[in-house]
């Protein structure tokens, strides 16, 4: 954890001095990668969030997923676990679901179904796979290994207030892209924009951060949004009551609590 | 004569001034021609109904509903000794990710083994993934593969075959995408597929669909030159002058000039059917050859050309004007229907009709003013009623005037045998019969509809009134009662809804035992199912099925035929199933392509038919007035009725269906087979008006008018035997339609109408006075 704390003062000390750091070579778009997987999936030790995701489809028809997550990064290699507690659709609430990310292989995922009082095993598939049935993926909740692409920083481009480093990721691994292209905020280095293009180099699927917000001091996206280019289908998430560094702890992440949710982080 | 007559007037100044008419013809065809190259082409005969008809509207909100797209190609793989063997499941794999890859194509939702949602329990575990991940590489594992596939409901006959020889790739299309372009992609790429023992089909809805609209543009530009080509050596072998053959010729592409380019001025695309307009118009110019063939007979009696011209249009004007009224009335007729090419197409058929008939009175007359003397001599020495086609036309004429009754009992037999067909006469339209039996889109029809569930694809939408409503399991039991009762009927192949999905994932839920294949108890227990589903599945896999309200279930049901008729079948059973068995708070809507068709059939066609009776009084109503005399309109009308009467009786007797470009003929046949008992008729009349005795002016009708009426059946019979070979199987029939109506309208014209004037009394006509001031 005093690890990843010095990680985060050391960007923090990189960014910080600004112009300076313009005027000389800007840095390799894998440095600017990595510190951006940090600053959005792997900020603070662990975090806590009630997330609202509203699923839009072209004819303007809604539905609702709402979910508290609990986060909590691992000491070794990038291994993150996730515990989401679904309230809403009304007829899944008190579903659970437990994922272990680890960075060079499959998730492995639990899934408690009250109805059938019953914990299940997933499989994890392929990366393309939808979370929960909404225009993100997996990969786009928990990041994506980032040597499964190649990555080349094109320019240096403002996106509203942010100055921001243009980069293009393309696939070298299967993934539901062919070609990405982020615009990754030159100072909290979170992603503000990012457009995605599939086999035929067409635009699919569009991301933006619609809200930033300081929590803590950790800068994070309070709102976002992923638009499919080719159908219309909108989801929009929307986190409220973030925290970091709350000392969740490990044993939350077991089937136990997938039957009984830890009432201190889940109301 | 009045001197108010225009239409007199006009072969006058004509015939005084006959290259200023020819150079004016030129510069007015040449200003109508300028716009042709703006032409756009709408080869789609989906847009025969507007894109805001009720059919059309509901389609387009159950894709919305339900993720779907429009139109989907289906690509079959198809080995007898088996699909399941490495090099075919290869072969599949490549073409699924190749095919994903084409321009036009929904490439995430392109399906096939190794794209299509499978749920499975393993060790515990439930993935949610393609049916074929990876491509077995042990016999055990591929043996382990074939059995997991076939015990799959949601996969046999839909990806897979019964007996396992067949497997397909369903590949949905973007909006606007073009079917045929798509499919020859596809076809490329299977060109480069050599895998031994393996065929490739491509088929469904949109290939048909778009094949035929791009064929029938490209066989038209064939066709139509082609068949004025045999019509221009015919009438030189007629008329033995090449001025005054090429002149028809002329009337015809003046006429399509005028037409096409006032369609595209008024910014119409080109549909389907007007694509045909200069084929309908062509043969609808060759009523000059009336005008031709009396003006030969007439350069024999009179030494002045001018003179010669100028009694030949008195002769035949009326008639000509006559038919061409009731040509483009026959036509203009179709646009009081509800479908709006056809409107258009109506309208500008009878437009370039009204083109054709100002031709005749002008271009005509000037051209046979211009054409070298020599020429016409020797051509027209040979127009002896003495000689010839006349001869045994006037031993035809004495015939039916010496035994009418027994001419008329045989023709009454004929009718009566063959009108008892009209009756079975079925109203129906099969995209794929457009298409000759042995060609590839037949073929991979055919065997796609042998092998699989079928190509033909109807949506039937359950919709509660409440959301989440059809997560209650008393409702989704009814949709599989439903499932049940469709699967059924002989042309329903195979059906899969949410139900399907639901009761399989019950299964792996549990001991994935074949008995736990059931609907759970709880409306609970399948939301938290779905839901898992949702969470481990593509989100189209239970979007296609279910709305996001889950207020809306969308049963696909494959049928194995095109035919709107098996489409009415089902959608009649469905109906007739939810009377006798009320469902719980739930209506069912059919939707999709089949019923598209089946919408279509009734629309288009109905309409037609509409039309078509509606253009028969008109036709009638325009006879009577003309001759002033109900006896001889009804007279004039024998002829036609019976022509049409045989025609259809031999349709119904034969079984083939009253489809779209049968129904299209029948205007057509309208117009034109009234055309010859007109000229009949009227130039009976004039020369009975002349001072003959009946029996005289019948013979010389028949021998005279006769032989123009003649060479016009022959000269249309001609030009349309060009379009026996074709590969569209409509054109097969334009051209087998128009040939018969022509021969049977100048057989009953000439046989069966002096027949049936000797036996009325004697009498002169009343209106004999009219017939100079009517022209």
């Amino acid at each position: 954890m005093l690890k990843r704390a010095a990680v985060v003062i050391a960007l923090t000390a990189a960014v910080l001095p600004g112009r300076q750091v313009h005027a000389q070579e800007p840095p390799s778009a894998g440095t600017i990668l990595a510190k951006s997987q940090q600053a959005f999936f792997y900020a603070g030790s662990d975090m806590k969030a009630r997330v609202l995701m509203t699923l839009t489809s072209a004819s303007g028809q809604k539905r609702v997923r709402e979910l508290t997550m609990l986060r909590r990064n691992e000491a070794r290699g990038g291994e993150q676990k996730y515990f989401m507690y679904f309230h809403q659709p009304a007829d899944v609430k008190g579903m659970t679901f437990l994922v272990v990310k680890y960075a060079r292989k499959d998730d492995d995922r639990w899934l408690f179904v009250p109805a059938i009082n019953m914990v299940k095993r997933l499989a994890a598939r392929d990366a393309s796979q939808s979370f929960v049935g909404s225009d993100f993926t997996y990969e786009d909740v928990s990041g994506r290994d980032l040597e499964a692409d190649g990555h080349t920083l094109l320019r240096e481009e403002r996106v509203g207030s942010r100055d921001c480093y243009v980069i293009e990721s393309i696939a070298r691994s299967p993934a539901q892209y062919k070609r990405k292209l982020a615009w990754i905020d030159r100072n909290s280095f979170l992603p503000i924009k990012e457009e995605y293009f599939d086999a035929k180099d067409e635009l699919f699927k569009t991301f933006s951060a619609d809200e930033v917000a300081e929590v803590g001091g950790v800068p994070t996206v309070t709102k976002r949004t992923m638009v499919n280019q080719k159908t219309g289908h909108t989801t929009t998430v929307v986190f409220t009551d973030v925290a970091y560094g709350l000392g969740i702890d490990a044993d939350i992440f077991s089937e136990r609590y997938l039957r009984e949710p830890p009432r201190k982080w889940v109301q | 004569m009045r001197p108010r007559l225009t239409p007199q007037r006009l072969p006058e100044w004509s015939t005084r001034h006959p290259r200023l008419t020819i150079a004016l013809t030129a510069a007015l065809t040449a200003l109508f021609a300028a716009w042709l190259p703006g032409m756009r082409t709408d080869t789609d005969s989906k847009n025969m109904l507007p894109a805001t008809s009720d059919v059309r509207v509901l389609n387009d909100r159950v894709d919305q509903w339900f993720g779907l797209h429009k139109d989907m190609i289906v690509v079959g793989i198809v080995r007898e000794r088996g699909i399941f063997e490495l090099d075919a499941l290869e072969s599949l794999e490549r073409l699924t990710s190749a095919i994903a890859g084409l321009r036009g194509v929904v490439s995430v939702d392109v399906t096939s083994l190794t794209t299509a949602d499978n749920v499975v329990a393993e060790g515990g575990m439930l993935r949610v993934e393609p049916l074929l991940p990876r491509v077995p590489e042990t016999p055990e594992q591929m043996e382990r593969l074939r059995r997991s596939l076939m015990g799959n409901p949601m996969v046999v006959g839909r990806l897979v075959s019964e007996d396992g020889t067949t497997t397909a790739v369903y590949v949905p299309l973007e909006r606007g995408a073009n079917g045929k372009v798509v499919a020859d992609q596809i076809r490329d790429l299977l060109a480069r597929e050599r895998t031994a023992g393996l065929q490739y089909f491509v088929a469904g809805d949109p290939v048909a669909r778009d094949t035929f609209g791009a064929e029938m543009f490209r066989q038209m530009a064939v066709f139509a030159p082609l068949a004025g080509f045999v019509m221009l050596i015919a009438l030189h072998f007629m008329f033995r002058s090449f001025a005054l053959s090429l002149s028809i010729m002329a009337v015809a592409m003046v006429a399509s000039s005028w037409s096409m380019g006032l369609l595209v001025a008024v910014g119409q695309p080109v549909h389907i059917m007007s694509s045909m307009m200069p084929v309908f118009l062509m043969a609808i110019a060759t009523d000059s050859i009336h005008i031709f063939n009396e003006f030969y007979f007439r350069l024999r009696e009179t030494s002045d050309r001018r003179q010669a011209v100028l009694e030949t249009m008195e002769a035949v004007g009326a008639p000509v004007r006559y038919t061409a009224l009731t040509t483009a009335a026959g036509f203009g007729v179709l646009a009081l229907g509800g479908i709006i090419p056809v409107r258009v197409f109506g309208l500008f058929v009878g437009f370039g009709t009204m083109v054709i008939r100002l031709m005749s009175f002008s271009l005509v007359p000037a051209v046979m003013m211009i054409v070298p003397d020599r020429t016409l001599e020797t051509a027209s020495r040979r127009e002896d009623l003495q000689a010839g086609a006349s001869r045994w036309l006037g031993a035809l004429g004495r015939l039916s005037i010496r035994h009418p009754l027994a001419v008329l009992a045989a023709g009454a037999v004929l009718l009566a045998m063959v009108a008892t067909g009209i009756p079975r006469i079925r109203i129906n339209n099969n995209m794929i019969h457009w298409f000759k039996p042995q060609s590839p889109i037949a073929v991979a029809d055919r065997v796609m509809n042998a092998k699989l569930g079928g190509t033909s694809l109807l949506h039937l939408v359950a919709s509660t009134p409440e959301a989440e409503g059809l997560k209650d399991p008393a409702r989704l039991a009814y949709v599989e009662a439903l499932q049940r009762e469709v699967e059924t009927d002989e042309d329903v192949g195979k059906t899969v809804s949410v139900v399907d999905l639901v009761k399989r994932v019950n299964r792996v839920m549990q001991e994935d035992r074949p008995e736990q294949e059931v609907l759970p108890a709880t409306r609970e227990i399948v939301g938290q199912y779905l839901f898992l589903f949702g969470m481990a599945a593509k989100p189209a896999t239970l979007e296609n099925l279910l709305d996001a309200e889950s207020r809306r279930a969308n049963v696909w049901v494959q049928l194995k035929s095109w035919d709107a008729g098996a489409v009415e079948r089902v959608v009649g059973r469905v109906e007739a199933y939810t009377k006798s068995h009320p469902p719980p708070a739930l209506t069912v809507q059919p939707a999709g392509i089949a019923y598209f068709n089946l919408v279509w059939n009734h629309e288009v066609l109905k309409d037609m038919v509409r039309t078509f009776l509606v253009a028969l009084v008109v036709v009638l109503a325009i006879l009577v007035v003309s001759f002033r005399s109900l006896a001889w309109g009804l007279l004039s009308f024998v002829p036609l009725l019976f022509t049409i009467a045989l025609i259809y009786g031999a349709v119904g007797l034969l079984g083939k269906d009253f489809d779209m470009p049968i129904s299209v003929l029948s205007t057509l046949s309208l117009g034109m087979a009234v055309d010859f008992p007109i000229h009949f008729i009227r130039r009976y009349r004039q020369r009975l008006a002349e001072g003959q005795s009946v029996a005289d002016a019948l013979v010389w009708t028949v021998a005279r008018p006769g032989k123009g009426i003649l060479r016009n059946a022959v000269l249309f019979s001609l030009a349309f035997a060009v379009m026996l070979a074709s590969s569209l199987t409509p054109y097969i029939t334009v051209g087998l339609f128009i040939m018969t109506m022509m021969t049977l309208s100048a057989v009953f014209t000439l046989l069966y109408l002096p027949a049936l004037v000797a036996l009325r009394p004697v009498r002169r006509a009343p209106a004999n006075a009219g017939f100079a001031k009517e022209g």
